[in-house]
């Protein structure tokens, strides 16, 4: 065990740890900008330095030097030191801007150098507000400029790529972005181009920053330099609430995200999850927020005659989705869950259905071979595909339902949230004999070839949680009201400084981006209610405690253990999780 | 010494006709010494670094380095490869002495390598030349491909087992990569960023494996220590810093140019004898000794002062690659000072935050003095960022930044507080 003395504490350490990700990991706190936990170490911003020195050592017998009033002889380094690349030695003796002027100075010293050619245009930059240069200028730079000469000018508004625009003139070469794209991206597309304070990131002539993950460098970038095409100027940081989630794009689930205004979801961002994501997502997963926003089922939809639909009311819904089963033989009812639904949505589903007679729900997984990247892309376009399995649906070819359907042995098809006309498993003619019930999120062909859709909460909406294809189980958290739900009365929904402070007499705010829909259980317990089956569930939260009791790969799977850890890793035996 | 300079028989710069060509080089004595080194079993690796270590051989490229000591911190041979970088990058102003080399002694320069690979077991040399000296990088080129023709380079050199390759790598007219680190990112074929020590080359150098890298001046020197003795070697010159040097005097003389003479030559010799005094009869006024990043002296400061280490650091300035920049009455020292100040703002790589903004600012502000738009409290905020700059980087161009305006502003305040304050009249 090895001893170090930060700011005249004692701590112990083992190994050969860096002094920044040290002092971080205990809470101290250091101003840098170029240090990022997951990639190397340039120490090229020089903004994290301290005061270093060492307690000399006897060389023979290990023991400390003593002066003559018996206090250890500390020798200093003759330099301030970077601690993001100073390598922990024992009885090393540091002191941070808290306790040292030399180390205070040498900080504002260069956060003068950084600002002098920073354009002072805060007020229109999208960075505003979760800029690291901003937050350390106000905390240890320097109170005004001496700067009274001309700043370098550089490309502006430089489009690197289909996602990402460059402002070279806010650019204070970290390289953050650079490394990104030679280190965990591994395109090698970005690098940096001229010389001195004339330099700014660049792709070669005539290539462009396609990198399927280019958007990490959005968030990596310690000032606005790189700012994402699609989110700039769409919003102020301290305008949005930003809600805990999954990516559902494909089935690697990484933490994300969502930030809403005035229940919009405008962007998502990678959530940091060592287990899963550690800081990075794919820019696919990102632009999923369209999704929760455009395009929502929003009151029930039910087909009259012909291939028109009209909108009804939920009580009308409830009462002809009743009467349709009621007229009916449990045989002759098709039951399909999705790996697109949370596990609480197919398990609500797999239950009434249970009830009512139906003994086994199907799914088809939703695979694209060659998708997958080996990093955070997969085949598997679905979220959920494992929380299917380990719920013991059938896994169905797209063959197989396709057969059962033209059998003509169902009369009535119970469909939860798949596009599966969309993704091509079943022909659009496939929903022409029987009565076909959609619980959707999105309008799509399948629910425009139903007879009754029923529009359920998706992700941004409800808490629920989902299973990646590694088995790990995560939740998410409501982002966004629907008709039936208030930010202020469920305490699970974050509030922005909007919510907060904002009245219902704001012009920003409108009842027009709330979507008319309910969670799947509490449509299901209705029905239920309807139909005089035993089955109340008030929400997610007790559905997950039911499944944690009945079925055993779930077990002792809570939220409050999902929220305490970075989602919780499941059982995934192949032989229990492959359908026979 | 000063005495007997003209009798000085130069030995890094023969005055032998056509010594650059192998055959002649070869009539000689040429390739003798790494011959025997080869040959005899009395040289060991281990011997010949030590040989070199006890001539106190200070690295020619400006930090002074003893070479010897340097080659000592190559670790044990592992099979793996190793390497060693010959900087011929001299991109300092007023240094031109290694292409003197590559144009007059190539050979001696090659055979140096070539001791000093066997010496540290390392079979592979690259030698970087500045990209602009393309007609020196074709000189050199030839002179490898004739050593290689004799076999004096490549597999079993003289039979005995040992086999070197060398590589002649072009620069592309970056100052950064006459920097070691910055060099071998250049090599690599990357952006010539300075890597941060430790590690140092010795652990981590090219590729990732065991690297020294010296100065071509310096490889020259060693067939010389081999040949004649460290204790030959030592008598040239003062103790501190012996051997022979090519000083490189330019500026306001009458005869510019490279001459090899023996360390520590007074300065007031080298001025008004070696090059034949100032131009038209001037005053003397200045001397920039060691390069562009060296800092400035007087002419009064210069009384006594002979050119090696410790006359020099004693004299408040440093040898660094003795490229002597000499100055006359009529000199400005702001034009000076902002042409200083020009070259390593536009040299600077740009990593560290200190030097790629510091750079820009000093040259601002001394080109707002230069115009006569200077006020004295731009002196003040000169000197201050200077400390701002220095020691606070990955390599020492901050440093090399700083050092000239610190000292040219200090040592010539008058002059530039005049400049400054003719705005302030005229200001008013």
């Amino acid at each position: 065990m090895s001893e170090i003395f930060i700011d005249g504490k004692r701590y112990e350490f083992e190994g050969k740890p860096k002094l920044l990700q040290f002092m971080l990991d205990h809470g101290l706190e250091v101003p840098f900008f170029c240090y990022h936990p997951s990639m190397s170490i340039p120490a090229n911003c020089r903004q994290c330095m301290v005061k270093l020195g060492q307690y000399q050592k006897d060389r023979e017998t290990g023991e400390y030097e003593l002066d003559d009033d018996g206090e250890r002889q500390i020798r200093w380094f003759p330099k301030m030191m970077t601690s993001c690349s100073t390598t922990m030695s024992d009885g090393m003796v540091v002191q941070t801007q808290e306790t040292s002027e030399e180390a205070a100075r040498a900080q504002k010293d260069t956060l003068e150098f950084i600002l002098i050619n920073h354009p002072l245009d805060c007020p229109i930059c999208d960075q505003a507000g979760e800029c690291p240069l901003q937050i350390q200028t106000y905390k240890y730079g320097p109170e005004g400029s001496r700067f009274e000469v001309q700043k370098v000018h550089k490309p502006k508004r430089v489009q690197l790529g289909p996602r990402v625009t460059l402002d070279a003139e806010r650019c204070i070469n970290c390289t953050r972005c650079v490394r990104f794209a030679d280190e965990i991206s591994k395109s090698h597309q970005l690098t940096i181009v001229s010389r001195g304070d004339k330099n700014y990131p660049a792709t070669s002539p005539d290539e462009t920053f396609d990198d399927p993950y280019s958007l990490n460098t959005v968030d990596i970038c310690p000032v606005g330099a790189l700012t994402s095409t699609d989110f700039r100027f769409k919003a102020r940081v301290w305008e949005m609430n930003q809600t805990p989630s999954i990516d559902i794009t494909n089935g690697k689930g990484c933490s994300v995200d969502f930030w809403t205004r005035d229940n919009l979801i405008l962007r998502i961002t990678p959530r940091h999850n060592p287990e899963i994501n550690d800081y990075w997502m794919p820019d696919a997963g990102r632009d999923a927020y369209k999704l929760f926003n455009e395009n929502r089922v929003s009151r029930p939809d039910l087909k009259l005659d012909g291939d028109n639909q009209t909108k009804t009311s939920w009580n009308n819904a409830i009462q002809t989705f009743a009467e349709v089963l009621e007229a009916h033989k449990p045989e002759e009812v098709l039951v399909i869950g999705s790996p697109h639904a949370s596990v609480e949505e197919n398990y609500i589903l797999q239950k009434f259905f249970n009830v009512f007679g139906v003994s086994d729900t199907n799914f088809v997984p939703h695979i694209v071979p060659d998708a997958g990247d080996g990093f955070l892309l997969t085949d598997d376009q679905a979220p959920n595909t494992n929380g299917c399995r380990l719920l013991k649906l059938q896994e169905q070819s797209d063959a197989v339902l396709q057969q059962a359907l033209s059998s003509g042995d169902y009369k009535v098809v119970v469909l939860l949230n798949d596009d599966l006309i969309g993704r091509d498993v079943l022909n659009s003619d496939a929903f022409d004999a029987p009565f076909v019930i959609s619980l959707a999120t999105n309008n799509t062909a399948t629910t425009k070839a139903s007879d009754l859709v029923i529009p359920i909460t998706c992700i941004a909406e409800h808490a629920a949680s989902y299973v990646n294809i590694d088995g790990r189980i995560q939740r998410s958290y409501p982002a966004k009201e629907t008709k039936y739900t208030n930010r202020r009365l469920n305490l699970e929904m974050s509030e922005g400084r909007l919510d907060r402070f904002g009245t219902n007499f704001d012009n920003w705010v409108t009842e027009d981006n709330k979507v008319d829909c309910l969670p799947a259980w509490e449509f299901f317990s209705r029905l239920a209610d309807r139909m005089g089956i035993e089955l109340e569930f008030e929400n997610s939260r007790d559905i997950l405690i039911e499944i944690n009791e009945t079925v055993p790969a779930f077990k002792d799977v809570t939220y409050e253990r999902i929220d305490e850890e970075y989602g919780v890793q499941l059982p995934l035996n192949q032989e229990e999780v492959k359908q026979a | 010494m000063a005495q007997d300079w003209k009798d000085y028989e130069p030995v890094l710069l023969p005055n032998i006709p056509d010594i650059h060509k192998i055959d002649v080089y070869m009539e000689n004595g040429g390739y003798e010494t790494i011959k025997n080194v080869l040959e005899s079993d009395e040289w060991t690796p281990e011997k010949v670094t030590n040989e070199v270590k006890a001539a106190n051989l200070k690295g020619r490229g400006g930090a002074g380095f003893n070479a010897g000591l340097k080659w000592s911190f190559m670790p044990e041979p592992d099979g793996g490869p190793r390497y060693l970088a010959a900087n011929g990058d001299e991109s300092e102003p007023g240094t031109f002495k290694d292409r003197k080399i590559f144009e007059y002694n190539p050979h001696q320069f090659i055979e140096g390598a070539l001791i000093a690979s066997y010496a540290m077991t390392i079979d592979v040399v690259h030698v970087y030349i500045r990209g602009e000296y393309k007609s020196w990088i074709d000189m050199f080129q030839k002179a490898v491909d004739d050593a290689y023709e004799k076999g004096f380079l490549g597999k079993n050199i003289f039979g005995s087992g040992h086999s070197v390759d060398m590589y002649v790598t072009s620069g592309a007219g970056a100052y950064i990569c006459g920097e070691e680190t910055g060099m071998m990112e250049s090599l690599e074929g990357k952006r010539g960023y300075p890597r941060t020590k430790p590690p140092f080359p010795a652990q981590k150098g090219l590729w990732g494996r065991p690297t020294t890298i010296n100065n071509i001046e310096t490889l020259t020197n060693v067939p010389l220590i081999i040949k004649n003795g460290s204790d030959w070697f030592k008598n040239i010159g003062p103790d501190d810093h012996p051997g022979p040097i090519l000083y490189g005097i330019s500026g306001h003389v009458n005869k510019p140019g490279v001459y090899e003479l023996p360390s520590g030559m007074p300065i007031k010799t080298l001025i008004e004898e070696v090059a034949d005094g100032i131009r038209g009869g001037k005053k003397f006024k200045a001397l920039i000794p060691g390069g562009a990043s060296t800092p400035v002296l007087r002419a009064d400061m210069c009384e006594g002062v002979t050119m090696n280490a410790d006359s020099l650091r004693e004299a408040g300035t440093l040898m660094g690659t003795a490229g002597m920049v000499v100055m006359d009455e009529d000199t400005d020292m702001v034009e000076v000072l902002w042409r200083i100040t020009h070259f390593f703002h536009h040299e600077s790589c740009g990593q560290c935050t200190p030097c790629r903004e510091g750079t820009g600012w000093l040259e601002k502000l001394l080109l707002k003095i230069r115009e006569g738009r200077g006020e004295v409290k731009d002196l003040d905020l000169l000197l201050d960022l200077t400390t701002q700059m220095e020691g606070r980087t990955i390599c020492a161009l901050a440093d090399a930044a700083a050092w000239p305006v610190r000292n040219t502003i200090n040592r010539f305040r008058d002059e530039f507080e005049q400049r400054c304050k003719k705005t302030a009249h005229a200001l008013a």
